[in-house]
């Protein structure tokens, strides 16, 4: 009889190959937090350049105010579920807070922003409904919709055209059809034409749009509602799914609509119904910064002058970014070893970013994943980008510096 | 193309998923309706969702992902597909 764990064995000899000498990237450990953009790792103090942190709202001072006085108030967790212990009167205010923020009749909050996923993706559509999802999608849709009783077709990632043919293939069946992209994606930060989508959309009828704003909550629109908002068409997203991990500083997740039936949900979602609600310091940071992120016009600016400046920074040294510049800059290693010594070498050098490797990745990429903080100073940003140049020199991936950057 | 029964699929059936197979195919294995996509072919998810893709453009249908846990060999495949175009009326 195989061991247990027998079919892991291609995975574990990758680690072992990729990880034999030096640290574990997946292992990392911040001994110490010493703002939204540095830690110390290893004794060292090292640039953090791949926390999702978009706005530097994690020590928020009202946030930090709130949230003591609601643990001091309401103790560390709730110890349940809403639906079987009781909702505080912080949820109800954090969701009406969420209400009032994207202007929406309902919304409702789950654990984490993968549960929100997993919750509303496994729960929506029924046996005789379609889910069409936009191929490049995070873990939490894939879970989701695996858990879901509807027919799932993928299209290409970020192609209008390719959900036009899908949608047309299915426009006599009966049942209805969901939609599913992502605001920003994770990975390259390479963002949704939802224009596009919504004008497909329109074409079909029964068709909804669920859009997840993980990485676009806070970052896209003047007042942080995202790509709908920037792009305007909120009114043809049907739900928005988001979480507080990223721009809002916290954890947690959340989903709005419209819908005149939509808080059913509270009773039919598992990963809402069996899962303890979030604790009162978590939903008190969460509330203040959602406040934070609707007049966060400044740290939007300040943010997008950051991803320009290393998005610059990097392309003239010559190195492969994945994107356009966007709050994420992921750089292309030529395979997955030169991708963990690369990484290696910044960590060392005292820059943190996340190294993602295939099957993780989109076109089987290796990637040294950057993402930016309204909280990173110009300097840091020089500091990253001839950090990044003398790795990639050390590795021969690009020529001897160049004239601008070295004159730093 | 004969509609879908529980038995084997038709041998047109076979031969056009051969040829789809070919572009992905990366190890030179020689294809019988036996052929394993994961064990024989090293297909990974990603390729397994561009021949999916293939498929479905070459027939123009849709092949929900919910079918593939239940699919090992050419022919599982091929079943499958007969059965989603017979219910097509085709």
């Amino acid at each position: 009889m195989a061991d247990l764990f027998a079919r892991f064995a291609p995975l574990m000899a990758q680690r072992d190959q990729l990880f034999a000498e030096g640290r574990d990237p997946f292992s990392v450990q911040m001994t110490e937090v010493l703002s939204q953009t540095e830690a110390v790792i290893g004794n060292r103090r090292t640039i953090l350049v791949g926390t999702n942190n978009y706005l530097g709202l994690t020590f928020a001072p009202e946030a930090l105010a709130a949230a003591h006085e609601a643990l001091d108030a309401g103790g560390t967790g709730t110890t349940g579920s809403r639906v079987a212990n009781g909702t505080y009167a912080g949820h109800a205010e954090l969701e009406a807070t969420l209400r009032d923020f994207y202007g929406t009749k309902h919304a409702m909050v789950f654990s984490t922003g993968f549960l929100a996923n997993l919750g509303v993706l496994s729960t929506l559509m029924g046996p005789d409904d379609f889910i069409l999802m936009d191929a490049d999608c995070h873990a939490s849709i894939y879970d989701g919709v695996r858990a879901s009783s509807a027919q799932i077709i993928r299209f290409k990632h970020n192609d209008a055209a390719d959900l036009d043919k899908r949608l047309a293939r299915l426009a006599d069946k009966p049942g209805n059809k969901l939609i599913v992209i992502e605001g920003i994606y994770s990975m390259l930060g390479d963002i949704a034409p939802i224009k596009d989508f919504v004008a497909v959309k329109k074409k079909y009828e029964n068709v909804y749009l669920l859009s997840d704003e993980a990485h676009s909550l806070g970052v896209l629109g003047k007042f942080g509602r995202g790509l709908p908002e920037q792009e305007g068409v909120e009114d043809d997203v049907d739900f928005i799914v988001g979480t507080f991990s990223k721009s809002v500083g916290t954890v947690g997740g959340f989903c709005v609509s419209n819908h005149p039936q939509f808080e059913i949900l509270r009773l039919v979602c598992r990963a809402y119904v069996f899962t303890a609600s979030l604790p009162p310091a978590v939903i008190a940071a969460a509330n203040v910064n959602l406040g934070l992120v609707k007049k966060g016009g400044a740290l939007r600016a300040r943010l997008q002058r950051n991803a320009q400046q290393l998005h610059a920074g990097l392309s003239e040294l010559g190195l492969k970014i994945a994107s356009n510049a966007s709050p994420v800059v992921a750089v292309v290693a030529p395979d997955p070893q030169v991708a963990v010594a690369f990484w290696r070498g910044l960590l060392d050098a005292g820059v943190y970013v996340n190294l993602a490797l295939p099957p993780a990745t989109p076109y089987g990429y290796s990637l040294l994943r950057a993402s930016l903080c309204a909280a990173h100073t110009e300097e840091q940003i020089d500091e990253v980008i001839g950090i990044f140049r003398d790795v990639a020199t050390s590795l021969g991936l690009i020529d001897a510096p160049r004239k601008r950057v070295a004159a730093r | 193309m004969s509609a879908g029964s529980a038995g084997e699929p038709s041998p047109e059936t076979f031969a056009v998923l051969s040829d789809l197979i070919g572009q992905f195919n990366k190890t030179g294995v020689a294809l019988t309706p036996t052929t394993r996509f994961a064990e024989d072919l090293n297909f990974d998810s990603l390729v397994v969702m561009e021949f999916v893709a293939a498929v479905e453009d070459r027939f123009d249908i849709s092949m929900p992902l919910n079918i593939l846990p239940d699919i090992a060999t050419i022919d599982d495949f091929g079943r499958a597909l007969e059965k989603l175009l017979a219910e097509d009326g085709r």
